[in-house]
């Protein structure tokens, strides 16, 4: 059970971002994609999701072998696909409970039972630390940026994905909350799920181990490895990996 | 002259020689004046060209309770006009009157006398001559001093047959420190051919008086003109919390003020209007601050679809003397085809120093990236649309706090969307490839 990525080349109105990129995230495999700002990190992620705002002129996506690429955003969740966004979006006049109860109905025959909802959406709460009150709100209408990004969390938890995109949902986080958001995604680890952590910093990594890490530069995936990738990143910063490509390219 | 088809002879003689006076010289109004056109900033204009007067007649009914869809059946009283009579009158509550205005003119002559036009001059255009001489029937509401009412009382008016002219009053006299709600219908049918609504409503509450009301207007598939003024005067410390809900008709042309007239006086209104296939909707409304230390909020949102029009002129006018006066207006409107036509505009009139008045407006369309964000959650296009909209609108249908009648604004908002469902996910698959 894979998500694969091959050979994407992706371009908004302007300019073509990603020039090529492969990538296969199997299902109980944790990969961080890094890379610096406008690498296409988020280009990737929305692309995966089906942002109408990006074209693929270019390769395919695989979800456990079913061609994607052109698929409605609403297809692709219910195929098991997610994404937790860098910048949500605001929905006014439609309470986080009432949201996450359309969103979970979406992906079932039968809509979910009150009780049943009731009790997943506490847990899922107190995993999260977060207060009864919250999901009675307006989605992300006034949130702070930390409100939000563990608003994300709460729909990856009860929308149970089987692959999870998280774009840069460490940035903005104070080290409370991202510890917070981090052993929400722990949580939700395991064999029947994969994940693609999109980050700048390797800070979120220190809770989150990846077991494949990847660097993205000028749309491409220059440098992959395992979680030492990232330790010697740290050390060393993305100059060092731009440099290396440029020696290759001399 | 071409013979008047709306007689006001056919109206009954009445004791009161006052409102007999008012139905003479609006007369003659009415028959000195052209059919009017309104025209605005050049390219907004209301035309009432396609509209046959003479074709339309007063209509009268046996009595009788027609079918109908109010939201929430409980209620203090029940009065339901039908064409040109009252056809039928419920009243629950013995400590307030509500009754035809026919019936009132007889049995409540001083109370009419002293209110009826008050704010409502019977020579301010055409339309307003025009119910001022013919209206009939009619609806009185009396709420005396400290009477609380608990259930609300509705108001119903009904136009189900084509060719139906409808001359409308409602006069609401609203004590002192009384508390009421008051939910005022208009609801028309699915005919073919046309009709004319001409209303006249106005409220005066009283010191210290708290009033809840509502107007809901669905005049159907017919060919329903809507023509209609409605005042609201609010006195001293009272408050008045007003929610207009336009869902429907051919053309309306309607005048919506709220006056706060004697200091600590406060008022609310909240409106909203969704138009859709040919419809015509040409709102103006104005929050008049009259004395000092009033306060106001007036917030309105519109949607459209299909080749509809609808404006929407919001006014705060503050009169010289009414310093300390603290309030804002709002209004948006959301286009939902790609060939509707909307305008809103807000504008301000201060007569006076030391006051607080600010106001905004805005026309957009539904947001790709929040129809983005929806669908990634695995909700579809058009219940993503839906929930977008119906989450725009929420802010004024839970100011009803109603939740019966809430729940029929948000089932008729979801039935307009449902109807043009295709022409909006062509509108926004258009707009995404674009942007």
């Amino acid at each position: 059970m894979t998500l694969e990525v091959q050979n994407l080349h992706v371009r908004t109105e302007e300019r073509e971002i990603l020039h090529g990129v492969d990538l296969v995230v199997r299902k109980g495999e944790t990969h961080a994609l890094m890379g610096p700002n406008g690498s296409g990190k988020s280009t990737l992620a929305n692309t995966l999701m089906g942002n109408p705002n990006y074209e693929v002129t270019e390769g395919r996506i695989l979800l456990n072998g079913e061609d994607l690429t052109e698929a409605d955003p609403d297809e692709r969740a219910r195929a098991g696909l997610f994404m937790a966004f860098q910048y949500p979006a605001t929905i006014p006049g439609v309470s986080i409970a009432n949201f996450l109860r359309m969103a979970v109905n979406a992906r079932r025959e039968e809509p979910i039972k009150v009780k049943e909802f009731g009790a997943m959406l506490g847990e899922n709460m107190d995993l999260l630390k977060i207060s009864r009150d919250f999901t009675s709100r307006y989605l992300n209408e006034g949130f702070s940026g930390g409100e939000k990004k563990r608003a994300e969390i709460l729909q990856l938890a009860m929308l149970q994905p089987e692959f999870a995109v998280l774009d840069e949902t460490d940035s903005g986080l104070d080290i409370d909350a991202l510890r917070i958001v981090a052993e929400g995604v722990n949580a939700m680890r395991g064999d029947e799920r994969g994940f693609l952590i999109i980050t700048h910093y390797t800070r979120i990594l220190e809770y989150v181990k990846p077991d494949f890490v990847h660097i993205l530069l000028d749309g491409r995936i220059e440098r992959e490895g395992g979680s030492e990738l990232a330790d010697e990143l740290e050390d060393k910063g993305y100059e060092f990996v731009r440099e290396e490509v440029g020696a290759r390219g001399a | 002259m071409a013979p008047n088809p709306h007689p006001a002879q056919s109206a009954p003689a009445t004791a009161s020689g006052l409102v007999e006076d008012r139905r003479r010289a609006a007369l003659e109004v009415y028959e000195s004046q052209e059919l009017p056109t309104w025209r605005r900033s050049g390219f907004w204009t209301t035309s009432l060209r396609g509209l046959d007067l003479d074709a339309l007649e007063p209509k009268r009914y046996e009595a009788g309770l027609p079918e109908l869809d109010l939201g929430d059946d409980a209620h203090s009283a029940l009065i339901v006009q039908r064409g040109a009579n009252v056809v039928h009158t419920d009243l629950n509550d013995d400590q307030i009157v509500v009754m035809p205005l026919e019936q009132a003119v007889e049995e409540h002559a001083d109370l009419v006398e002293a209110h009826i036009g008050k704010r409502l001059p019977h020579d301010e255009g055409k339309f307003a001559a025009g119910t001022a001489a013919f209206w009939t029937g009619g609806v009185f509401i009396h709420v005396p001093n400290n009477v609380q009412v608990e259930k609300p009382i509705q108001v119903v008016w009904v136009i189900d047959e084509p060719g139906t002219a409808q001359w409308a009053h409602t006069l609401v006299v609203v004590g002192e420190n009384a508390e009421v709600r008051i939910r005022e219908f208009f609801l028309g049918g699915d005919f073919d051919g046309q009709a004319l609504h001409a209303g006249a409503f106005e409220l005066y509450a009283g010191t210290g008086a708290q009033v809840d009301l509502a107007h809901y207007q669905d005049w159907g598939r017919g060919d329903v003109y809507d023509l209609s003024t409605r005042r609201v005067e609010v006195g001293r410390d009272a408050r008045v919390k007003w929610v207009p809900i336009h869902l429907g008709g051919k053309l309306t042309k309607q005048t919506l003020d709220i006056i706060t007239a004697e200091p600590g006086s406060d008022m609310r209104h909240t409106g909203m209007y969704f138009t859709e296939r040919e419809e015509h909707l040409d709102l103006f409304t104005t929050d008049k601050h009259e004395a000092a230390h009033t306060t106001g909020d007036t917030v309105w949102k519109g949607a459209l679809t299909g080749d509809s029009r609808a404006s929407y002129e919001g006014l705060i006018h503050i009169i010289p003397g009414a310093s300390e006066v603290d309030t804002y207006l709002q209004t948006h409107s959301m286009l939902l085809s790609p060939k509707a036509k909307s305008d809103a505009i807000p504008s301000l009139i201060v007569e006076v120093d030391n006051v607080k008045a600010s106001h905004g407006g805005t026309i957009g369309e539904l947001d790709p990236e929040q129809i983005f964000y929806m669908m990634t959650r695995g909700i579809s296009r058009a219940e993503a649309v839906r929930v977008l909209v119906e989450g725009y609108f929420e802010e004024v249908v839970q100011r009803l706090d109603d939740p019966g009648l809430e729940e029929l604004v948000r089932r008729r908002i979801s039935e307009k969307l449902a109807r043009a469902e295709d022409q909006v996910r062509e509108f926004i698959g258009e707009r995404a490839e674009t942007s």
